[in-house]
């Protein structure tokens, strides 16, 4: 299978990358990792005339944290260098133990946690994490700059808000709350490459030394156009108790906003199963 | 589009090749170079049959384009030990009869290398997870986790 022709372009500054979105716009393509990119032009599904590799820039690979704003990823940050990286496994363990979900190890070592959001695959398995997380991403255009929350950022099925003519520059990741744990479980085809059929993410934060629930988020991968917040399952444990009955009851009610399209009873199913499964494996986490 | 000229370096030689942006690593391993112990299979990421070391990394080289590569250092199954006597791995592979048509074998053996060079001593589930990329369609992949084991071992 090969890959189509196109004009390459290797900028060693970010503002070079920004002029050349400006100038090609929707004829360029940002190219990262390359395991989403490479393979969609090998299947002729995008054909770009102009590609812009960031691999010019290594100030791109940076995990920075700071204590007022947490964790900033940028867009060369590998899923592998996520895994391996010890502060966030010792503070947001749930996203290391996640991106060790994605992909194989080879695809860990290539694809980069920017490239899987901005490929925006409703089945992507680092989206319902970092929607719970509330990440926030920021894009840069030659001329200016915005920063916003993820669950913005997708707004369909391989579809992001992201315009031809911005970059993602970095994912931010809101410092951790104490008693706090997350937790990501989920089901896919057969293969170990296969494709995620249900993915769901919870964040949990309980009352230092009670079974009360003082936030929760709680996400979905698979089962709508985009990854989704859960959030009237959301609102039935806030401030309560985490009883059995009501982490039941908010499940089944994530459940029902899940919008899948395709083998929607498993899907349905499956995801008041794995909600359940994540509350419980949250708070386990915590005690 | 017109070629660009690149260096490489391979199994610790340089090559000086002139070379079209979208060419992959794997195509020019094998056709520029005559290095066919990668594989392409899927040629979409999904086989680990392309895989070689780059940095000491497990890389698909089919989803690599070769322009990118330049001043890393690349080795391919043909330069794993460098000349002289197989790998422990290689010798481990053949012992535990963990080849059978070697289409996935140089993908498996780089993969493992970088697997082992991690974590000298993995499980036998660390081994599983590692070679999740690597389809195997001969053995049923106990023999080549056998021989992963075996060689792990060796390495004391």
């Amino acid at each position: 299978m090969r890959i189509p022709k196109f004009e390459y372009f290797q900028p060693s500054s970010i503002e070079e990358v920004c002029s050349l979105l400006y100038k090609y716009k929707e004829e360029a393509k940002v190219l990262a990792g390359g395991t989403d990119l490479l393979v969609k032009m090998k299947k002729k599904e995008v054909i770009p005339k102009v590609v812009i590799s960031l691999k010019g820039i290594p100030i791109l690979d940076k995990i920075e944290w700071d204590d007022g704003g947490g964790l900033r990823i940028g867009p060369l940050v590998t899923h592998a260098a996520i895994v391996n990286h010890p502060m966030i496994r010792e503070k947001y363990n749930f996203l290391a133990e996640t991106c060790f979900k994605i992909g194989t190890r080879q695809v860990r070592y290539m694809g980069t946690l920017v490239g899987n959001i901005c490929n925006a695959s409703p089945s992507s398995d680092a989206a319902a994490p970092l929607l719970v997380l509330e990440a926030k991403v920021k894009l840069l255009h030659l001329y200016g700059e915005r920063t916003i929350p993820m669950e913005e950022f997708f707004i369909g099925p391989f579809q992001t808000i992201l315009d031809p003519q911005e970059m993602v520059v970095e994912i931010q990741i809101p410092k951790p709350l104490p008693y706090s744990a997350g937790s990501y479980l989920y089901l896919h085809k057969a293969s170990s490459v296969g494709e995620t059929l249900v993915g769901a993410a919870v964040l949990l934060t309980m009352e230092p030394g009670e079974p009360i629930c003082k936030e929760i988020r709680i996400a979905l991968s698979s089962v709508a156009p985009t990854p989704i917040r859960a959030k009237a399952a959301e609102r039935i444990l806030r401030g309560k108790r985490l009883e059995e009955k009501r982490v039941r009851e908010a499940a089944q009610v994530a459940s029902d906003e899940t919008q899948p399209r395709s083998r929607a009873w498993y899907r349905k199913e499956m995801s008041k199963v794995l909600v359940e499964r994540s509350i419980i494996q949250a708070m386990e986490r915590i005690q | 589009m017109k070629k660009r000229l690149i260096e490489l370096r391979i199994n610790n030689d340089s090559y000086d090749l002139a070379v079209e942006p979208q060419r992959t690593l794997l195509e020019v391993l094998r056709e520029d170079l005559g290095l066919t112990g990668a594989k392409e299979a899927c040629g979409t990421g999904e086989c680990g049959a392309c895989t070689v070391l780059i940095d000491g990394k497990p890389i698909l080289s089919c989803l690599t384009l070769a322009i990118e590569v330049q001043g890393k250092e690349i080795i391919t199954i043909e330069g794993l030990t460098g000349g002289g006597d197989l790998h422990p791995l290689q010798k481990a592979f053949i012992q535990y009869g963990a080849i059978q048509c070697g289409y996935c074998t140089s993908g498996m053996i780089l993969n493992a290398k970088s697997i082992l060079d991690e974590n000298p001593k993995p499980s036998r589930e660390e081994i599983l997870k590692g070679l999740e990329g690597n389809l195997c369609r001969c053995t049923g992949y106990n023999k080549i986790v056998e021989a992963v084991m075996e060689a792990s071992k060796g390495e004391d």
